[in-house]
């Protein structure tokens, strides 16, 4: 054996090519920022100089908007956290549910043939019309603002999951057969792991989705929540539209956090992935 | 634990006994006239016809055949991952799906099939995984396996980081795990580049002396690569396959590289040659 030379398998990257370091990547995005806030200061200045009486709530300036913030921290805190908070409890939930659809579709062909459907056709579905029906059923805002969180993740990852389950090959198929595993063994070695990526991908679409569901619930009165703020700002008039545009920021950023959190674990749970091979060593 | 199974041939052998010796062995796979007739919506192929040949107990016999003349059709059949459509086949004595459930195979296939998210370890202990073996043995017994294949250092490497053959050799150690009585090989060295492939033919050799009493049946298009490695080779026709005859490879073990260049050897992949070009002719 030890005659055998042992292919170098490691060295493939140029070793002279630079590593793209992290901090370079938030100067980048520090850099983006700079511009786009520059473009806003801009238009805002300009609108101002058409003599607009309403120029300050169609576009207020930036530190408007931050000073309102930090003038009411409470109010803003409270509304992200209940808006945010129940569209991670969504998203677990919906996570759950769309799992078991998923692995239970996988079981056999006609029970994937006979949900695969209703599944779809679930989706087609208006969300702002779901809301007054489950508002009717749940009589809690709280209960609907968490079912439609978890019902935009659930159609998701199940469609997700249905796939990843299915994206095994059939030599690996027979490998376990040959094994005599059963179908709990080749749904634990084999199917799950094969549908990491797949989730993942459903996941990174879900995830501020979930946010969406949770802030269309919060537009149809429910209190204390960033939908509420927007729907306030509006109704209340001009001079509360920096409310509005925060609450915009707000959900979009948490949008992108949670997508980014999704990200990551993703990375930590399955770095064997394609594209994160070049960390795994 | 798989000596629980039982059905293991009862005749202790080693590898290296004269070909004479081996063929007084029992007959540890039997196919009599077995067909496979795949249907489809519109059509149906019939991919195996009328295979009839026996392996014994501890030999090493080659399938081959040009593409498509069924031959991954009939390890498919023999392993019990399908069944045929007609005639008989026996391993040991029982049905080919009754000898899968008892774990009596372990398979390479032509692609390596190993799982990305499996360092080299946890790969070719996964059929130990599978069977509950508990922990300390499972580990012991992949550290042996992984040292006769010769990838030691590569343990908690993953799959991508291999090359095809250390892929393959990953594959084989695998199979080998669980000391199944039967090796069944379905082109394993087919995607390989021509000189990897040579070595890992007789690295095959020394693995398998290396695991006595293993029953190998090897799939290959690559006469060469037949006539080296085996005790007996099946020839095979086009499709629907068709097992043309038999040839004993009477040539001395322990073999190594240098029986290529033996007279008989050229003899050997001469005649097979000759065999294969001719049923080619007659197909036509």
């Amino acid at each position: 054996m030890s005659d055998l030379p042992v292919e170098p398998v490691e060295e493939l990257r140029d070793p002279a090519a630079p590593r793209p370091s992290r901090l370079a990547g938030l100067g980048r995005a520090l850099l983006i920022l700079a511009i786009i806030l520059a473009i806003w200061y801009l238009g805002a200045f300009l609108l101002q100089l058409t003599g607009d009486r309403l120029a300050g709530s169609k576009l207020p300036f930036p530190h408007v908007i931050v000073d309102r913030v930090i003038t009411f921290p409470g109010t803003i805190a409270e509304a992200t956290w209940a808006t945010g908070s129940r569209a991670v409890a969504g998203f677990f939930i919906g996570l759950g549910v769309g799992l078991l659809f998923g692995i239970l579709m996988i079981q056999a062909r006609w029970l994937e043939v006979s949900i695969l459907p209703y599944v779809l056709a679930s989706q087609m579905i208006p969300l702002i019309a779901l809301v007054p029906i489950m508002r009717a059923i749940l009589r809690n805002p709280e209960l609907v603002r968490l079912y439609l969180a978890a019902y935009v993740t659930f159609f998701i990852v199940s469609i997700a999951v249905l796939r990843g389950l299915k994206s095994v090959n059939r030599d690996s198929l027979d490998l376990m057969d040959s094994l005599n595993a059963g179908r709990l063994t080749v749904l634990r070695v084999l199917r799950l792991p094969a549908a990491v990526p797949y989730i993942f991908s459903g996941l990174k679409i879900a995830a501020p989705l979930s946010l969406v569901g949770a802030i269309i619930v919060d537009l149809t009165g429910a209190q204390n929540s960033l939908g509420y703020l927007m729907v306030a700002a509006v109704a209340i008039g001009p001079s509360q539209a920096p409310f509005l545009w925060a609450a915009l920021i707000i959900s979009s950023t948490l949008g992108l956090l949670f997508a980014r959190i999704v990200g990551a674990v993703e990375r930590r749970i399955s770095p064997w992935q394609p594209a994160f091979r070049e960390s795994v060593d | 634990m798989t000596e629980v199974l039982g059905a293991r041939a009862p005749a202790p052998h080693h590898h290296h006994e004269p070909l004479s010796e081996r063929s007084a062995h029992p007959v540890a796979i039997s196919l009599e006239r077995v067909s496979k007739r795949f249907i489809g919506k519109r059509s149906s192929t019939l991919a195996v016809d009328d295979a009839s040949f026996e392996i014994r107990s501890g030999e090493f016999v080659s399938l081959i055949g040009p593409s498509g003349c069924g031959k991954s059709t009939l390890l498919r059949l023999v392993a019990g991952l399908m069944s045929p459509s007609g005639g008989r086949m026996s391993v040991n004595g029982i049905t080919p799906r009754e000898a899968r459930r008892r774990r009596q195979f372990g398979i390479v296939f032509q692609s390596p099939v190993l799982f990305d998210w499996r360092t080299v370890e946890d790969n070719i202990g996964l059929p130990l995984q599978v069977f509950r073996t508990p922990k300390d043995e499972a580990r012991a017994r992949v550290h042996e396996l992984t040292a006769t294949v010769g990838l030691t250092e590569f343990l908690d490497h993953y799959p991508w980081q291999l090359s095809g053959g250390m892929q393959q050799r990953v594959a084989i150690a695998r199979a080998l795990t669980f000391r199944p009585p039967f090796l069944l090989m379905d082109e394993p060295f087919g995607a390989l580049d021509m000189i990897t492939r040579d070595r890992m033919g007789s690295e095959l050799l020394r693995i398998w002396a290396a695991t006595p009493g293993t029953t190998v049946m090897f799939i290959t298009h690559s006469i060469p690569e037949a006539v080296l490695l085996s005790d007996r080779v099946v020839l095979m026709s086009a499709r629907p396959g068709r097992v043309l005859r038999t040839v004993d490879i009477d040539l001395p073990r322990p073999r190594t590289e240098a029986v290529r260049e033996s007279p008989a050897f050229f003899e050997y992949d001469t005649e097979l040659r000759r065999l294969l070009i001719e049923a080619d002719g007659q197909d036509e």
